[in-house]
């Protein structure tokens, strides 16, 4: 193996002597080859250490190696609300395939309810869903999610945009039903931060007011209904108001949800069908229930002030 | 005698000449508001609707300047929207021999760019193109006429326009190419695949996903399709199973509209007129690919009984509909409602919409309870069933005919105590007005001043 050490190819004349032997030249390749990647590979060693660790161990060191990712990840719902997300809950308990693992759907599908809750639903059916569906099992994942790398977002690609960590900066902490001018400025910010790696600056400024002005709709349709309730519930009792109380607890929790998804996830079905007529249905029906009371109501006063008439 | 004859025939040429250009003068007219379509003075669109209706709406960005070169277009557009370069790099558009580069399609002049319409991608795929505008002597639904048909319904022009922005995403399957093909791949072969079209294709009333999918076809594109070539042409023999594409736009001609027999669901059809057995007879030819021409015939008679019996009881609640309101009982009636802005154009003959020719389509919003009721059974739960059937999922139909079953008897029980209150308050003197929140209230009073 001496012999034939790189070395030994220093000369033009050497080089024409060993040439004629490939085999020695074959041989000198694969031993580069394994020298190399066997250097390579003790680095990645000390970069990733291997074995299995829990939590704690992984903030305990990853807080030293980079700071602001877990104080990104410590502000954020995964880590504020119950049950908390934390690292290996994501990126499973050892180094190999970590950062895959946590860049794909299925991770977050797995806790957020499966394939046909609203929030997945809305997202799998949008077209970003729908090329992610065709075309993931092409895209190399190893890449970081930023710049365009994969042709559609994933869950992970908007809201841990190059690997930031705290994923409710682009989802709407607040009450839905409340318009916070704050944080919806800076979840457009944010928004706009991620979305311009493939669209143009004006279309997605288009597209946010008019998501917004489409929300704010809906929640229009929702405080009216709860108007119309406040001036019932003085006039009625709890139980003739249940089946009304009901359908409004179903526009704030659902459909007005569902529009807010919509908006969110570009899917027409949930700010339509899930969302902007289902909540006119809601709407008309609590008229529709406090009318029916209220001409029940009447008839019965009527026919007793006829009884009373009657009966003198 | 003969003389005074001549003379008569001058007056209903006369009423001819006068009344057929008046008539075109008016439709110019009412189409020259800031909105699109027949309607177009009573709204005015957002600026988002630049981009789902570009024909109508899309003006330049103007914040750049300059003329450029399609080499010049990529090597800027690399760095601000790598997302775009990216697909673009992978499409046929820039390996073909002569190379179409984004200013190919968008334009030159940066103060001055547009998007590319069906008619600018149309300029070289013109088959394609050809067969997409040959839709239209089909009438809706189809591709071709979606935006239109969409900008002259009734709710869109009533509506906040913010609100039915949501409808033109999926409409615009008739301005844009890249609602199959998207952008900037453009790739035929993703179009092929039942996930191009599912993201309209969904929801309620039309659940095409949902029913193909639960399909044996579906199953099995499901377990099998990643792994079959997606680049062969939709023709016999090269894939196991029909999706979408396969049956409805065969051998990749883009019409989908020429062999619609029911229309959807939608409204009652004849479904064995001379025209519609041409359109049979195309669907039997194109099932035999894979299956006996006999059998593919008594699939589509039993889609025929289906249809008859989802009829029977959709004319059912109908009836009882049609009955509560030559009594004067839907409660609010047309009257007692708010006025959109489409209605100020009967407000002498106004009347409850019921059924699909009086505009059923819209009676989902500012209608009295029952009539949703009906809204839902009619949209929902009936055109449920039909891509049950149509698509050859048992399940959908049996659910779709149970819930219409459920609505019936809803809208009946409903209709008794509207007929059983009225007769009360006839009785005791009453005369029920409509109480003020009918007409007003948050949404009901921004909706009436802003469309």
């Amino acid at each position: 193996m001496n012999s034939s050490s790189p070395d030994g190819v220093k000369s033009s004349a050497d080089y024409v002597k060993v040439q004629r032997n490939g085999a020695v030249i074959f041989v000198c390749t694969v031993l580069a080859w394994y020298l190399f990647s066997g250097a390579a590979f003790s680095a990645d060693k000390k970069t990733f250490p291997e074995g299995k660790f829990n939590n704690d161990q992984c903030v305990q060191c990853h807080e030293k190696i980079n700071a602001s990712l877990v104080a990104e990840w410590r502000v954020s719902a995964h880590a504020k609300d119950e049950p908390v997300a934390n690292c290996v809950a994501c990126h499973g308990d050892s180094h190999s395939g970590a950062a895959v693992k946590a860049r794909q759907d299925e991770t977050c599908i797995a806790c957020h309810g499966g394939q046909k809750t609203p929030v997945v639903h809305s997202y799998a059916n949008s077209k970003h869903g729908l090329i992610l569906k065709l075309e993931k099992k092409k895209w190399d994942w190893t890449q970081p999610l930023a710049q365009a790398n994969y042709r559609t977002p994933g869950c992970a690609y908007c809201h841990m945009h190059a690997a930031g960590h705290n994923v409710s900066a682009m989802v709407r902490n607040q009450d839905l039903l409340q318009e916070n001018k704050q944080e919806i400025n800076a979840i457009k910010d944010a928004r706009r931060q991620v979305c311009q790696d493939c669209h143009a600056p004006r279309y997605l400024s288009r597209l946010f007011d008019n998501g917004e002005k489409m929300l704010e709709i809906a929640r229009m349709k929702v405080r009216e209904a709860r108007n119309l309730l406040l001036q019932a519930r003085k006039q009625y009792t709890s139980e003739e108001l249940k089946s009304a109380e009901k359908r409004y607890q179903e526009m704030q929790s659902v459909h007005l949800k569902n529009v807010y998804l919509g908006v969110a996830h570009q899917s027409p079905d949930y700010q339509w069908w899930y969302g902007q007529p289902a909540l006119d249905g809601d709407l008309l029906r609590i008229k529709g229930d406090i009318n029916e009371l209220e001409r029940i109501k009447n008839v019965n006063v009527m026919q007793k002030t006829q009884c009373v008439q009657t009966s003198k | 005698m003969k003389a005074k004859r001549v003379r008569y025939i001058w007056i209903p040429l006369i009423i001819i000449m006068i009344v057929v250009p008046v008539g075109f003068y008016y439709v110019k007219w009412s189409e020259s508001g800031a909105g699109a379509g027949l309607y177009s003075r009573l709204w005015k669109p957002e600026p988002i609707f630049s981009y789902w209706d570009p024909d109508n709406f899309y003006e330049s960005v103007k914040t750049m300047t300059g003329v450029f070169k399609g080499k010049e277009c990529v090597s800027c557009h690399a760095a601000v929207t790598p997302g775009i370069v990216n697909d673009w790099r992978k499409s046929r558009h820039s390996q073909a021999k002569k190379i179409v580069y984004c200013s190919d399609c968008h334009g030159h002049d940066h103060q001055n760019l547009h998007l590319p319409t069906p008619k600018i991608c149309g300029g070289c795929h013109t088959t394609q193109h050809a067969d997409f505008n040959d839709e239209k002597r089909f009438g809706f639904p189809s591709h071709a006429l979606a935006m239109d048909r969409a900008q002259d319904a009734k709710h869109f022009v009533d509506k906040p326009k913010a609100e039915v922005t949501a409808c033109l995403q999926c409409h615009s399957i008739a301005t844009k190419c890249d609602s199959c093909h998207t952008r900037h791949q453009f790739s035929v072969a993703e179009a092929r695949r039942p996930e191009a079209c599912i993201t309209c294709h969904s929801g309620p009333p039309h659940p095409d996903d949902e029913t193909y999918f639960a399909s044996k076809h579906g199953q099995i594109y499901l377990a099998e399709g990643d792994s079959w070539d997606w680049s062969k042409p939709l023709r016999k023999g090269n894939y196991k199973v029909p999706t979408c594409a396969y049956c409805h736009m065969n051998r990749g001609k883009h019409q989908v509209a020429e062999k619609s027999i029911w229309k959807f669901g939608l409204k009652q059809v004849n479904p064995l007129t001379s025209g519609n057995e041409v359109k049979r007879e195309k669907w039997v030819k194109l099932c035999s690919d894979c299956h006996e021409p006999d059998w593919a015939r008594q699939q589509l008679t039993k889609m025929d009984a289906e249809r008859k019996r989802a009829w029977k009881k959709l004319y059912a609640a109908e009836g009882i509909l049609k009955d509560l309101r030559s009594k004067g009982q839907l409660y609010p009636s047309a009257k007692q409602r708010p006025p959109y802005p489409t209605d100020s154009e009967n407000s002498f003959f106004q009347m409850e919409r019921i059924g699909f020719f009086e505009g059923q389509a819209s009676a989902f919003y500012n209608v009295s309870p029952i009539e949703r009721d009906y809204f839902n059974m009619w949209y929902f739960d009936n055109l449920g069933a039909y891509k049950g059937a149509a698509h050859g999922a048992a399940e959908f139909v049996r659910k779709g005919h149970a819930a219409m079953d459920s609505a019936l008897e809803n809208i009946r029980r409903n209709a008794n105590v509207l007929r059983t209150l009225s007769e009360a308050e006839k009785k005791a003197g009453i005369k029920p007005e409509a109480d003020a929140f009918w007409k007003q209230g948050e949404y009901t009073d921004y909706n009436r001043e802003n469309n």
